[in-house]
């Protein structure tokens, strides 16, 4: 439920001065800045695949129906080497994310996402200097 | 305590890059997996041949733009030309500027690179280019004997292979190729590589500047002590570019336990092709010729 989702301009200044620097694939063909997004939900699984992970994150609206987000993360082997693992987040744990929304209606992949885990920690840095170009990373 | 600030250096600039506004993560991963600091620098390995041994995991600085800090390949100071700064404002990506010497070939495939709305290599997943391998952010190991070296790219899992030995002459009707052919002849301490026969499908960087089939780059690799090379690329390409320029940069050494691991871009990239979010690139039209 879109419901949920939180917009807001500042939280697109925050990623696109903070935004990392790796990605595979054109960010802008696929994600839109101007579409910010904000959400608490319940990780339903982890796709831990090159260049980006992927963290499904389930998100139960007002009216009771449910979404499931795909949230992209950074590369598998950088995030490694931070010490971050494929089981780091758990199915169930419950996380807060934000990012952008991609430019489909029909997608349910978010761009340019931190995700919270409950004790504050942020996990699985994106991978993509996301709003601010529409450069390939590496 | 050099090294041991140089490792906390290394976590904070990968912290950074990925965005973890928190570097605790990268430090605690750094003592949770046992990594020690880095040994202290010792003098450069040599095989037994008396050469420098350029072999271990290399820290190659993540390079998404060359023309950044591109210098006279003879003063090392910073590059100088014509028109430098000039807004191009015809250009696919208006913030693009007139960054590097082009020529009048090299200028027009500047401002026509156009990744998203043509697609780009890359993200197709084909193979980077000598350049852009060394570029990217993932480290490489080389490893190496008397007659020949090889890199490991650990983007992609790609590897080049360069001979060493001068006996060895590569045959003469090879076709062009991605990584272009590599020939490397020792300059006292100092390995310099010589690729040429690109097939000019490649950007020299994530940026995207242009390069063309008759490009000669010339890479040196000068180990100064145990963790640290010191590296120069250096673009000969008059058909692209009216001046030599060059990068000099630092690589360091990647301690154990980090190891070189795979890396496969087409995991995700093939069904962001399938589904259109990624354009499927086709060879530029043959204006290289």
């Amino acid at each position: 439920m879109r419901a949920k989702v939180l917009i807001t301009a500042a939280l697109l200044v925050t990623l696109a001065a903070t935004s990392p620097a790796f990605a595979h694939h054109s960010i802008v063909a696929e994600f839109d800045p101007n579409q910010p997004i904000t959400f608490k939900g319940a990780v339903k699984k982890v796709e831990w695949t090159n260049p980006h992970i992927y963290t499904s994150v389930e998100v139960t609206g007002a009216d009771g129906k449910t979404l499931v987000y795909r949230v992209e993360g950074g590369p598998p082997n950088a995030l490694f080497r931070q010490g971050w693992r494929k089981d780091t987040l758990k199915v169930g744990d419950i996380v807060s994310v934000s990012g952008i929304r991609a430019k489909s209606a029909t997608s349910m992949n978010v761009g340019q996402a931190t995700i919270t885990m409950a004790d504050g920690r942020k996990i699985f840095g994106t991978g993509g200097n996301r709003a601010a170009s529409a450069e390939y990373k590496e | 305590m050099k090294v041991r600030l140089t490792a906390i250096a290394s976590a904070v600039a990968v912290a950074a890059a990925l965005g973890v506004t928190s570097l605790a993560p990268a430090l605690a991963a750094q003592r949770g997996r046992g990594a020690a600091p880095a040994a202290p620098a010792g003098p450069t390995p040599r095989m037994a041949n008396g050469k420098p041994d350029l072999s271990g995991l290399w820290a190659d600085p993540y390079t998404p733009n060359m023309a950044i800090r591109a210098v006279d390949p003879e003063t090392k100071q910073p590059l100088k030309f014509a028109r430098q700064g000039e807004m191009l404002a015809d250009a696919i990506d208006p913030k693009r500027t007139f960054d590097l010497p082009y020529t009048a070939w090299g200028l027009k495939k500047w401002k026509e690179y156009d990744p998203v709305g043509k697609g780009d290599y890359a993200g197709n997943c084909l193979p980077f280019g000598m350049s852009r391998n060394i570029n990217a952010p993932h480290g490489l190991q080389i490893i190496q004997n008397p007659d020949a070296l090889a890199f490991l790219f650990e983007q992609n899992t790609w590897f080049h292979w360069v001979p060493t030995n001068s006996t060895f002459k590569w045959p003469a009707d090879l076709p062009e190729a991605w990584n272009g052919l590599s020939v490397g002849h020792w300059d006292g301490d100092t390995l310099v590589i010589e690729t040429k026969g690109f097939n000019g499908y490649t950007r020299l960087d994530t940026n995207g500047h242009p390069h063309s089939h008759e490009m000669v780059m010339t890479n040196t690799f000068l180990r100064t002590d145990s963790n640290t090379m010191q590296h120069t690329v250096r673009v000969h390409d008059p058909k692209t570019y009216t001046q030599d320029w060059m990068n000099v940069r630092t690589w360091r050494i990647k301690p154990y336990p980090d190891v070189i691991m795979e890396y496969s871009c087409e995991e995700n990239n093939l069904q962001n092709l399938f589904d259109g979010a990624i354009k499927v690139w086709k060879a530029p039209e043959d204006d290289d010729r």
